[in-house]
């Protein structure tokens, strides 16, 4: 006998309507990936400092790893509330004092790669500016973006949010039809050559992936709507895996067809010579109105990545400061807009510090600031990401919770193998990134950092685990924190008084 | 001088999160919504009329088996949606549908038909089309609510009301502590904390309830 279905109640259609599908989650974990800064900002660069052509088989083998670690990572956030946070997962798999310690490293490496771009933006504006015959340097421009990023930031989200998916779509289409453009404009055929694994065996090939992790970032968002989504089980997993597949694309297609245009026996020399290799390759191509497009898209783009990852980085400080791990004034919110503030203001505050900082040191924006900085906090994720996924692995060894095999062992072990060995020659492969000597501090120095880092946060765990013992139960719960320490008492019937 | 009245807990939310010193909205409607919202859940767990229930790790909102229909029309109106779940629904799903549901509107129009908000129109200066809203029928009755939380916290050795210890809490958790301890001496801090922990637990797991929704709010940017 068949049993008729019955309809939802008021109550359920209305908290219905408000979830979200696939697509949504799509259009969040995209607009917080900016591609065009990626191509045109970080792959141009990419050839001219590293010297090699393997950068599309770089992005697909980051995009392999993520895809691994997402198959674990979605699955693990069927079952923990507060899964937006990569500190949120380890505080759960491995415990709270790691959780700490992932959270100040991964606070820094958010912070760094949010201000690296303040170096490109600069520059770039500088270019647009020079090209309507205006002269202002990178750090005025940088300046005047980041006044406008900082009152951004501490506006609605959603204001910003459709802004950012303007700029996504326009810039998208802007990429494809350059990509589309270079192939059909081949200098000697499909450069396969490129895709060969030798391409990656030279020294620069760890700081290319630790760029290419980078490219990626935004892509862990769905999880952060994971109880807003209309089926928690499948529209995270979807949502995460079609974003790391979507920007895989794009950056594979559009870095190959940048060595397919000009040659790869060329393409590094070209990268070296014009750091708008992309723009030249489309004003010759399609003409020079172009160039210039391409350019103002790519101001854009970077603006739109850079507001992207000041409020990632602000939600995370916010979280951090509602759990209390951070300073409390961290966690408070704008009544009127809903926004995370102080934690917006700080971030401002301190990127700032630091553009000032680099023009009066009179250090290169493109170099030192965007390249160094954000190949750093490459490294910061890469091994936050990395731990991450040893969480997935300690939290289903407990207890699989009816997941299957794959999801919960086997594909999270392939992910840390994998991501580890990325990391490695991350780590290993740092010196070419900075032009000094293999076996010299400098480059040790960032691992060191992090390191620290990550020592201070375990400790001040282990301080709030003995000190401070309900702030520590909140760790890793982010704006749940408050629940945590109020249902470890009984509720019980109500009423009474 | 006495203490100016409270009115009613839902009706005082009202004026604190939707009202500043502009009479412009203190707080986004979302979490004006929300704030509303724990307010009017705070009434009917303080008349028994729903209970909040743990149950493995989840705060339920139940009806109280001896039910008996309230007198007031915005509290049956919530208590009916409570009877006609099937399942206990979370405090959660009841915050976000009551602040889905436009409970400001419900509540407004409930303090209009008693004279203590006037509706009026005006016409929308971007679409022109014409909007209506609410404001208090006096002044002084506006900022009445914050003006006694504000007076109570400056006099700290006096016991609060559970009304208004539960007020203090609503207010913080909606984001609004800032112009609460706005010049009050520092401890007021502590004694509202101590206030608020002086309060039974199921009106505590509803505050924390709050607060999570309003950060939640914060990380997801309110969609």
């Amino acid at each position: 006998m068949s049993t008729v279905p019955s309809a939802p109640s008021a109550v359920q259609a209305v908290l219905a309507r408000n979830k979200l599908g696939t697509f949504s989650l799509l259009h969040f974990s995209l607009t917080a990936a900016t591609p065009l800064t990626v191509i045109a900002g970080g792959v141009v660069v990419m050839f001219a400092l590293a010297g090699e052509i393997g950068i599309p088989l770089g992005y697909l083998i980051i995009a392999v790893c993520l895809w691994l670690f997402s198959v674990g990572y979605t699955t693990m956030s069927r079952h923990i509330t507060n899964a937006g946070a990569f500190y949120a997962f380890i505080a759960r798999g491995i415990g709270r004092v790691p959780g700490v310690a992932a959270a100040w490293v991964a606070a820094t490496a958010y912070c760094a790669m949010q201000i690296s771009l303040y170096g490109l933006l600069g520059l770039t504006a500088e270019s647009v500016l020079a090209r309507m015959g205006l002269d202002a340097s990178w750090w005025v421009c940088a300046l005047v973006a980041w006044l406008l990023i900082g009152l951004l930031g501490t506006r609605a989200v959603d204001i910003n949010a459709k802004v950012l998916a303007i700029l996504l779509a326009v810039e998208i289409a802007v990429i494809l039809l350059f990509s589309v453009s270079n192939f059909a404009n081949a200098a000697d055929g499909l450069p396969l050559a490129a895709m060969s694994p030798s391409t990656l065996g030279g020294e620069a090939a760890g700081a290319m992936l630790a760029l290419a992790v980078t490219g990626f970032i935004g892509f862990e968002s769905p999880t952060v709507y994971g109880e807003e989504a209309k089926d928690r089980r499948r529209t995270v997993a979807r949502a995460t895996l079609a974003t790391v597949g979507i920007l895989a694309f794009i950056y594979i297609a559009s870095s190959w067809s940048i060595i397919a245009a000009v040659g790869a026996d060329g393409v590094v020399d070209a990268a070296i010579a014009d750091p708008s290799l992309m723009f030249t390759l489309a004003g010759d191509q399609l003409g020079a109105p172009w160039a210039v497009i391409g350019e103002v898209m790519l101001l854009t783009s970077v603006t739109a990545a850079a507001l992207s990852f000041h409020n990632t980085t602000a939600r995370y400080l916010f979280a951090l400061g509602r759990e209390r791990v951070a300073p409390a004034w961290l966690g408070r919110t704008s009544p009127r807009t809903s926004s995370p503030v102080t934690a917006s203001l700080t971030q401002t505050v301190v990127s700032g510090a630091v553009i000032i900082a680099w023009a009066a040191l009179g250090l290169d924006p493109l170099v030192h600031l965007f390249y160094y900085m954000s190949t750093s906090a490459g490294i910061g994720l890469l091994a936050l990401i990395a731990t991450c996924a040893v969480a997935v692995i300690v939290y289903f060894a407990r207890d699989r919770r009816g997941e299957s095999l794959w999801a919960t062992r086997i594909a999270p072990v392939f992910a840390v193998v994998a991501l580890l060995w990325v990391l490695y020659l991350s780590v290993l492969h740092f010196h070419t990134l900075l032009g000094v000597e293999k076996g010299s501090t400098l480059p040790v120095l960032v691992p060191i950092l992090f390191a620290v880092l990550a020592l201070l946060g375990a400790g001040w765990g282990a301080y709030l685990k003995r000190g401070r013992p309900e702030v520590y139960a909140g760790i890793g719960h982010g704006a749940k924190a408050a629940l945590v320490t109020e249902t470890s008492e009984p509720v019980g019937v109500a009423g009474g008084r | 001088m006495p203490d100016v009245p409270s009115t009613r807990l839902v009706y005082d939310a009202l004026l604190v999160t939707s009202l500043d010193d502009a009479y412009k909205p203190a707080t986004g409607p979302r979490v004006t919504g929300l704030g509303i919202g724990a307010a009017l859940l705070a009434e009917l767990v303080l008349s028994q009329h729903v209970v909040v229930w743990a149950a493995k790790g989840v705060d339920l909102l139940c009806f109280d088996e001896r039910f008996r229909p309230p007198e007031d029309s915005l509290a049956l109106w919530l208590v009916e949606h409570v009877r006609a779940e099937r399942t206990a629904l979370g405090v959660r799903d009841w915050l976000e549908f009551l602040s889905a549901a436009d409970v400001y509107t419900k509540t407004a129009e409930h303090m209009a038909m008693l004279g203590l908000m006037v509706r009026h129109e005006y016409r929308s200066r971007w679409t022109r089309r014409v909007e209506h809203g609410y404001e208090p029928s006096d002044a002084l009755f506006a900022n009445a609510v914050f003006s006694r939380l504000r007076r109570q916290l400056s006099l700290a050795e006096r016991q609060t009301s559970v009304e208004d210890a539960y007020l203090l809490g609503l207010t913080a958790a909606v984001g609004l502590s800032k112009p609460l301890f706005y010049q009050l001496p520092p401890g007021v801090h502590v004694y509202a904390e101590k206030q608020r922990q002086s309060l039974p637990a199921p009106l505590r797991a509803l505050l924390a309830h709050l607060a999570a929704a309003v950060a939640d709010t914060a990380i997801t940017g309110g969609r």
